[in-house]
């Protein structure tokens, strides 16, 4: 692999940062800004070791199922996010696993741990820790997300109500 | 005490201590969850003999095994010995269970084979097999267990109404088989398990808790089958009997695999499979009818194109686990189909089943603190008004009593049957 330079890692690094800070703050149009045309954001069921053609995810949106989620959130009567979930998330760890410098798409792996104040039914502080894998695609000069995987820690359990962009 | 449950169950509203009161919550483990039939899974998650998935009867954890035999079996997954837990992953293959604890090995029929160090037993100390559910049946795969072994026969639990539904979901499969192929996904909520009987077979509250679902997704077929109450649509609410409820919506669909979202073109192999197995007449009928929506006492929710469980965890917890309806014998598109269906219906990040967590969690806090009504009488607090449709609702020949798809019908299908449950097991 060829290196990515000081500046790219850079680049990269606000990139992820600035994808936390808006999921965290529910700021969707601006989330959404930073999809690309072909996204797929996959929330496995256990690791991401299977095709999930064909077994069931948490999420798994193709780009129209994503316009369709945030849809559904900006509706306003998304009970399951009204109102949104006070969080913040930490992200670290993060590493630049892959760099295609002529297609300008880079594979970035990180961890997150994300505090949720569920207030829908009462208040409640949920932790979710995992990691993730962004694939980043240079469009227009521009960062876009073309792929984001969530492996949660707590995969293989039960989950709450995740109806926020983890 | 005989009567406590016919005091705060009655026949048009229901008291809200009954999802808060541990004591209550106790007596349902053993009245329902340990006398009665409890869904388990599915024979297609373990067919070869040796293959097991850990499953819950109440807060029981159990062993769902296919022998060496090929029978199904339902063991206790707890040592014979001391109690310790035998198996601890989800799903696994093995030939026999060996506790790690003192290194006891059991028979995948639950028998005792092994004890290590046996000469420090008592010869005459009499056979230790793991204890197993005293009956198991299943209906078209659908596995069920009932613990105690004098629930009766399973085929009157489901009645001719459950039985229905069941075959009405697996005849929509060329083989006439579904599978449970595509995994489960637990949800996990901080209500009472029964709010999930209630909330699955409720037709009254689309139009209002998913009704940022039903602007996001324009294309869906709710809009046509379950929305705008009596003066838009014409589906069913039924009552089966024995805590079997459906929402009919076959009514109301204006064509033919409108619950696939798709068109006959589409998906001509698998219409033309279904005409070969049940000749065109009833292929016609069922790409039509598409798969039910029904619940079946206490814990099987065939929600369409999904089958789900509910598993209690304590009074104020439980988890609706599902998984997607998968049909044997069909191009493998049509399965993913179903499994995309199936993401944005339930779990835990779906368009649908999180706004109806919300507010079973909602209900749940706004019934703590409910006491019981002193003396069986009917004033005091916290009263939960289920007679929608009461007086409207028709009792047909066989006792099946039918209302408008938005009527309570099915809520008080479930009480009636709950309230006879633990009078008669009381």
């Amino acid at each position: 692999m060829i290196l990515p330079s000081e500046a790219l890692r850079r680049e990269i690094e606000d990139f992820l940062y600035l994808e936390a800070r808006l999921a965290d703050e529910s700021r969707y149009d601006e989330w959404e800004a930073l999809v690309a045309d072909d996204m797929q954001y996959w929330v496995p069921r256990g690791r991401a070791d299977y095709d999930p053609a064909d077994r069931l995810s948490y999420i798994n949106d193709n780009r129209a199922r994503l316009a369709t989620r945030i849809r559904q959130l900006k509706t306003g009567l998304r009970h399951a996010q009204t109102p949104p979930s006070p969080m913040r998330r930490i992200v670290s760890n993060i590493e630049v696993l892959a760099v295609d410098h002529d297609a300008g798409v880079y594979t970035v792996g990180s961890n997150f741990v994300l505090y949720e104040l569920a207030v829908q039914a009462g208040t409640t502080l949920r932790i979710w820790p995992g990691r993730v894998t962004h694939r980043l695609r240079r469009v227009e000069s521009q960062l876009r997300m073309s792929q984001k995987v969530v492996e949660l820690v707590t995969a293989d359990a039960p989950q709450w109500n995740m109806a926020f962009l983890i | 005490m005989t009567g406590q449950y016919a005091a705060l169950v009655r026949d048009d509203r229901v008291h809200g201590s009954l999802y808060t009161d541990p004591q209550i919550f106790a007596d349902e483990m053993d009245r329902i969850f340990r006398r009665g039939w409890v869904f388990l899974g599915h024979e297609s998650e373990i067919v070869t003999p040796g293959d097991w998935v850990t499953r819950s009867i109440g807060l029981e954890s159990v062993i769902l095994v296919r022998d060496r035999e090929g029978v199904v079996r339902v063991l206790a997954n707890r040592c014979a010995h001391r109690g310790n837990r035998l198996c601890w992953r989800e799903r696994g293959h093995d030939n026999r269970f060996q506790c790690i604890y003192h290194g006891w090995t059991f028979g995948l029929d639950g028998s005792l084979r092994a004890v290590s160090h046996k000469a420090g037993f008592d010869p005459n100390r009499g056979d230790m097999p793991l204890d197993r559910a005293g009956q198991v049946g299943s209906h078209r795969g659908f596995i069920f267990a009932n613990m105690s072994g004098d629930a009766g026969p399973l085929a009157d639990h489901l009645g001719a109404g459950g039985r229905e539904l069941i075959d009405r979901l697996c005849d929509l499969s060329p083989t006439g088989n579904i599978h449970f192929g595509a995994g489960w996904i637990g949800h996990r909520i901080e209500s009472n398990w029964k709010m999930w009987p209630e909330s699955d077979s409720d037709g009254y509250h689309l139009d209002f808790v998913h009704a940022s679902m039903l602007r996001a997704v324009p294309d869906n077929y709710y809009d046509e089958t379950v929305i705008g109450g009596e003066s838009k649509n014409v589906s069913r609410a039924i009552d089966h009997g024995g805590g079997v409820s459906e929402l009919d919506l076959r009514p109301s669909y204006r064509r033919e695999l409108a619950w696939l979202g798709t068109t006959r073109d589409k998906v001509d192999s698998y219409c033309a499979a279904l005409e070969a197995k049940h000749g065109k007449e009833r292929a016609d009928k069922l790409l039509w009818d598409g798969p039910p929506h029904g619940f079946i006492f206490p814990n099987l929710f065939l929600g369409e194109g999904n089958v789900a469980r509910v598993d209690p965890v304590d009074v104020g917890a439980v988890l609706h686990v599902h998984t997607a309806l998968q049909l044997e014998g069909v191009d493998p598109a049509l399965n993913r189909r179903l499994v995309r269906q199936s993401e944005a219906g339930l779990g835990p990040a779906s368009f649908i089943v999180p706004d109806d967590a919300i507010i079973a969690e909602r209900m749940q806090l706004g019934f703590q603190g409910l006491r019981p009504p002193m003396n069986g009488g009917d004033n005091g607090p916290g009263w939960v008004d289920l007679s929608r449709g009461r007086a409207r609702e028709s009792r047909e020949a066989d006792g099946t009593r039918v209302g408008h798809v938005s009527d309570e019908t099915t809520n008080r299908a479930f009480w009636r049957h709950y309230r006879d449950v633990m009078e008669s097991r009381a």
